[in-house]
């Protein structure tokens, strides 16, 4: 392990929640402009997290607490495993134990609505895990390894030789980033019929921390998807920033979905068309 | 700079509850109104959660009546301190014109402490959204008292 590979260890475990809590606060201020309104500043999901921090309130269960903590531990080493250009593979197995845990601490509590969102969470995993792993299978194939840095040394975009991957990649970001039409766990819009989904029994300090494990998430999958045109840092900057607009508009434009919708439509034909891609990357 | 950053994050980032407590929904709409793109209150960071556990500030509209008493201080309960409440209209305020009514019990103070009174019938958006804002500078004057 070279000293480079700690720094950039380092600055990913720093840098990729703190672009998530940006990613986030340019998220609402572009679904408000969407919708006609201002919206909050850039920085208000900052303030939202340091709110939650002070915030006093008995944990729903024990367990909650420790699940919380290894959520949060489970997606920063996918974050640090990422930015230290190792296998993609074991980033995206870590982060998907990350999820794992939100589901099992919902599991821990009272509410009814979250368990039913913790039911909803495992249903996302089934659903966007398969086509995840499918369009990393095919960036390896295309790029000739799994190694993060060896992709992101590859010679060219490799969008060009993946494009049936990227439905399936906006499909994994649309259900990691909890927007509609997958919004299915955590209703992350008011006024539905789960309350708070797979986050209603969770508040005050495990709340916080379980929104930088999401901040976390959502640059880590964002840095997964810039891969496929990952000719410098500000080409990857500019194809993560691309993708994060399609979701954007696409939860902005679409109605929410059932599980069974998800599940039994959008989930085989992403997965389909990803491995198409896969076989045609062996076929040429 | 920590300490000041969590006083002002607490400030700038008040999440809503809003309980119906027996009104005649002419209130309701004024609050809902608050959240339309004409008001847009989360430029100031406000959002309306249907959580109480995830609640800053409790907004309470309608009368109180024996039955709704049980759920109005369940869901006060329920919130993490520091919180606010603010009672929505002349029948959060006192009860109203219902006031003398044999099954109402009075305002929304006869049950939990109120921070923040909003007159009318119906209350303004506007008033409302003032009150959210009294109610956030209370809170900061406690919160630098206890510094």
């Amino acid at each position: 392990m070279t000293l480079r590979t700690v720094m950039l260890a380092l600055g990913g475990l720093v840098l990729v929640p703190l672009a998530g809590g940006l990613l986030a606060g340019l998220d609402r201020m572009l679904s408000a402009r969407l919708q006609s309104r201002l919206g909050p500043p850039l920085f208000q999901p900052f303030y939202d997290v340091g709110k939650l921090w002070s915030k006093v309130i008995a944990p729903a269960s024990q367990w909650q607490g420790l699940f919380v903590r290894w959520a949060l531990v489970a997606s920063l080493a996918s974050a640090v495993l990422l930015a230290a250009g190792a296998d993609l593979l074991l980033c995206f197995f870590v982060q998907a134990a990350s999820a794992s845990f939100v589901a099992l601490g919902a599991f821990c509590g009272n509410s009814p609505y979250g368990k039913l969102g913790a039911q909803r969470e495992l249903f996302q995993l089934l659903a966007y895990e398969p086509v995840l792993l499918v369009g990393i299978l095919c960036l390896a194939k295309a790029a000739g390894g799994f190694d993060a840095a060896g992709i992101m040394a590859a010679h060219g975009p490799l969008l060009f030789r993946l494009p049936l991957v990227a439905p399936g990649l906006i499909f994994a970001l649309l259900v990691k980033l909890r927007k509609s039409p997958f919004d299915l766990a955590a209703s992350h819009h008011m006024h539905q019929e789960l309350v708070r989904g797979v986050y209603t029994d969770y508040a005050g300090r495990d709340f916080a921390l379980l929104e930088l494990a999401h901040w976390t998430d959502v640059g880590v999958t964002l840095c997964i998807c810039s891969l496929v045109w990952a000719t410098g840092p500000l080409a990857m900057v500019a194809t993560g920033l691309a993708f994060l607009l399609a979701v954007v508009l696409i939860d902005n434009v679409t109605a929410r979905l059932t599980w069974r919708a998800m599940l039994g439509r959008a989930a085989p034909l992403a997965l389909a068309l990803a491995a198409a891609n896969l076989v045609w990357l062996y076929l040429e | 700079m920590l300490k000041r950053f969590l006083k002002t994050a607490q400030v700038r980032s008040p999440w809503l509850l809003h309980f119906d407590c027996g009104s005649c929904n002419g209130c309701d709409i004024e609050t809902l109104a608050c959240l339309t793109p004409v008001y847009d209150v989360e430029r100031f960071g406000i959002i309306n959660v249907g959580n109480p556990r995830h609640a800053d500030v409790l907004v309470v509209t309608g009368t109180v009546n024996p039955r709704n008493a049980v759920v109005l201080k369940n869901l006060y309960d329920q919130m993490p301190t520091p919180k606010l409440v603010i009672a929505i209209g002349a029948c959060g305020c006192s009860g109203g014109v219902f006031r003398e009514a044999p099954n109402v019990l009075g305002g929304i103070d006869t049950i939990i402490p109120v921070d923040v009174y909003v007159p009318g019938c119906p209350a303004k958006p506007e008033a409302i959204m003032d009150a959210v804002v009294t109610g956030l500078a209370k809170l900061k004057g406690i919160l630098e008292a206890s510094a």
